[in-house]
């Protein structure tokens, strides 16, 4: 899960991170007391959950399509303008009455920020951070993240910052350090003064940047996080360090100990569509672009579903891991969701039961045909745990399905029915 | 007796819960060895019984370990507690530990894995459908039974319903399995298909292997530098996630495309220059086996008994 800068911000502050003065605003009036406070000069940042706001831009909603479509047709092209041409999603601003024209813009409900991430309606700005200026002097890079393979906390860190850490990665992998973290040890102030020397900080700065880093991996650990990111931290021309970005990502597996994550959650930043499956609890929804819809158990199962479909010169409207099923309630539900979305022309169902038994899927099927008014054409394959069962359940309910015994046959069933975008029979017959 | 579990395995059962046991009596049907349950406070008493089979049940893992010389644990514990029950197994000394839950957080996992360094215990898992054994009936997991079949291939991979899927394709194409290894989705988990990979290398039951990796991550490169550097033989692969898009995780949490590396096609790429036979398709896994054991000399007719 991720979360706004401003909370990340809020994180850092409350453990010693050192980050620039300032707060986050959604009114006008709670702009303009930021702005007495902090200002004249400020640095104006939408907050939103996708990437490449500052190479994005802020249009309004009916103007987003078309921005998107201009923006992955050449992702550099708005770059260098952004803050000259206050466009994009992270601006400058003197005094009180200019900070407030280009606060204004982003917090009207019309606006959408656009970014080669958002897709094409964009997304709406949550809130507006409002950020005293930084006199920068030089930009590095530090993260920390999960190395799977190590099963260690990895933390990432160059004095090449402020731009794309994969970028220098390639163009100069030997300005990129990497730092395994002993998790026994965690990441002591003495490591982190370590660190801040190789990155070659003047000597004033150490002392003040390893204390910086030891934190930041507080953070990371006592949030149960799964980045801490910091690209840039700065050297002021005062000789301090300072976070003046910052992006934490929350393992959703560990929000049982910390109330959900609640706190830290913004629902406005999700797929609506996304958020009915969850509280639905129909397991891992994702909405893509295609015309299929796919219910499908397990994870791997599911990708491969898609890559079937498409290799079948098919779309997959959504991916769709159910997990494991055991109430049949559950495949109603995830095929309302499904039937419901208008994009989806052909519904496969693909269950391969482990854990799931197939028959409580069957069953799940023949009541949502029952309960739902299902238009599209439906192709379902079943395998594994009580699948003589849950194909006689299919049989002799009589409604009218499309089957096949394996995979590829049954995508390209799917496949078929989707493009001749044909409706479902009302029977079997 | 190929590779991890063998007619010697003594199973114990950790998080007697209803799924627990109901997975566990699907073992006993198979025919698996369970010598002792885990779970404190069980509800149905000191011991549990399926049919003709019974095991006793105790407290903890200690306990059952000195009562019972379990050799092998299987955990389905949910997320909350999964952490602590591998840790208590490895504070036990089970050789091999399966952890079958979902959901586990990484954290959890980096102390884990720093418990399992210099332990005498090997991990499978989390998040995965365990390891299956047809030859010496072994089920340690939650595999469908019906789908598998004793034979010389091995299978490893991250995803469980894909293991299922491969098997099944393989069974229909009259290819039997030695041991199907599932190692999990989760970002850090036990032993990653490369440890598997070694051996299934060095198990005479075994002459090819089903290698099923999906987007995320870098083990598949890790998997393909040992196939080039050591792999006597011959590989099937397939990666699942080639039409995921990227920044997406899509339900496994190792599941997400983070960068060149961790996409469906640098892992394909890598794979096919150490001498893997890529199956393009999920539905073509089975028939490229066929044809690769085929080409090898090595493909058996299902037995006599068919």
């Amino acid at each position: 899960m991720n979360i706004h800068e401003y909370q990340a911000k809020q994180l850092f502050k409350a453990r010693g991170v050192p980050v620039p003065d300032g707060g986050a605003a959604t009114t006008e009036r709670e702009a303009r007391e930021l702005l007495k406070e902090h200002g004249p000069d400020v640095v104006i940042k939408a907050q939103v959950h996708a990437g490449g706001r500052g190479k994005g831009r802020v249009v309004k909603r009916d103007r987003a399509s078309r921005t998107y479509n201009d923006l992955r047709r050449d992702p550099e092209r708005h770059e260098g303008q952004i803050v000259g041409r206050r466009r994009g999603g992270v601006r400058l601003a003197s005094g009180v009455e200019e900070a407030l024209k280009e606060f204004r813009p982003l917090m009207d409900k019309d606006s959408r920020l656009v970014s080669v991430q958002t897709g094409a309606d964009g997304v709406t700005i949550s809130a507006v951070l409002i950020e005293k200026q930084t006199s920068i002097v030089r930009e590095y890079y530090f993260s920390i993240q999960v190395d799977g393979a190590n099963g260690q906390p990895l933390i990432v860190a160059s004095a090449e910052g402020g731009q794309s850490i994969e970028e220098v990665n390639r163009t100069n992998p030997g300005a990129v350090l990497r730092v395994p973290v002993d998790p026994v040890e965690g990441f002591p102030a003495f490591r982190g003064r370590s660190l801040a020397n190789q990155l070659g900080l003047p000597s004033s700065a150490i002392r003040q940047a390893g204390d910086m880093f030891a934190n930041l991996y507080r953070v990371f650990s006592e949030m149960d996080a799964s980045l801490v990111e910091v690209n840039p931290f700065v050297l002021t021309s005062e000789g301090a360090v300072m976070a003046i970005d910052g992006k934490v990502g929350l393992d959703d597996n560990a929000s049982f100990r910390h109330g959900g994550y609640e706190a830290w959650r913004d629902r406005s930043q999700e797929n609506p569509t996304e958020i009915e499956a969850e509280e639905a609890n129909i397991g891992s929804y994702i909405k893509l672009d295609g015309n299929i819809g796919c219910v499908v158990n397990g994870a791997g199962l599911a990708m491969a579903t898609m890559d079937t479909l498409k290799l079948h010169g098919g779309e997959p409207a959504n991916f769709l891991d159910i997990g494991t099923v055991n109430r049949k309630d559950r495949v109603v539900e995830a095929l309302r969701i499904i039937v419901n979305d208008p994009d989806v022309k052909t519904i496969f169902i693909n269950i391969f039961g482990g854990l799931a038994r197939v028959d409580i899927v069957a069953e799940g099927v023949v009541d949502a045909v029952n309960e739902l008014n299902i238009q599209q054409p439906l192709v379902v394959r079943l395998n594994g745990s009580n699948v003589e069962e849950g194909r006689r359940v299919l049989h002799d309910s009589g409604i009218a399905v499309e089957t096949a015994d394996e995979l590829g046959d049954a995508a390209a069933l799917a496949v078929e029915a989707a493009n001749s975008g044909r409706r479902r029979s009302r029977s079997n017959n | 007796m190929s590779i991890l579990l063998n007619n010697r395995t003594r199973l114990m059962i950790q998080g007697l819960g209803n799924e627990g046991q109901n997975q566990i009596r699907r073992s006993l049907d198979y025919g698996t060895r369970v010598v002792a349950g885990v779970h404190p406070g069980f509800r149905g008493g000191d011991s549990f019984s399926h049919a003709n089979h019974s095991f006793p049940v105790f407290p903890t893992v200690a306990e059952a370990v000195e009562q019972t010389q379990a050799n092998c644990s299987i955990i389905y514990v949910p997320a909350p507690g999964a952490a602590d029950a591998i840790l208590e197994n490895i504070a036990a000394e089970i050789p091999l530990i399966v952890c079958i839950t979902e959901g586990v957080p990484v954290h959890d996992m980096i102390r884990v894995r720093t418990a399992l360094a210099g332990s005498k215990s090997r991990l499978i898992g989390p998040n995965c459908p365990g390891i299956i054994q047809p030859a010496s009936n072994c089920r340690v997991g939650i595999h469908p039974p019906d789908v598998f079949m004793p034979g010389n291939v091995g299978v490893v991979s991250r995803s469980g319903t894909l293991v299922y899927e491969a098997v099944d394709q393989l069974t229909r194409a009259g290819i039997g399995q030695s041991t199907c290894v599932g190692v999990g989705g989760d970002p850090i988990i036990g032993e990653q298909q490369q440890a598997i990979l070694r051996r299934f290398n060095s198990d005479p039951d075994t002459d090819a292997v089903v290698l099923i990796g999906e987007i995320g991550g870098l083990a598949e490169q890790a998997a393909a530098a040992y196939i080039k550097r050591s792999m006597n033989k011959p590989v099937v692969a397939f990666i699942a996630g080639a039409t995921a898009p990227a920044g997406r995780r899509m339900g496994h949490a190792g599941a997400i495309i983070e960068g060149e590396a961790g996409t469906a096609e640098a892992k394909i790429a890598a794979l096919e220059a150490a001498g893997a036979v890529i199956s393009r398709s999920p539905a073509e896994i089975g028939s490229t086996m066929r044809r690769v054991l085929e080409e090898a000399g090595k493909y058996q007719p299902p037995g006599a008994a068919e």
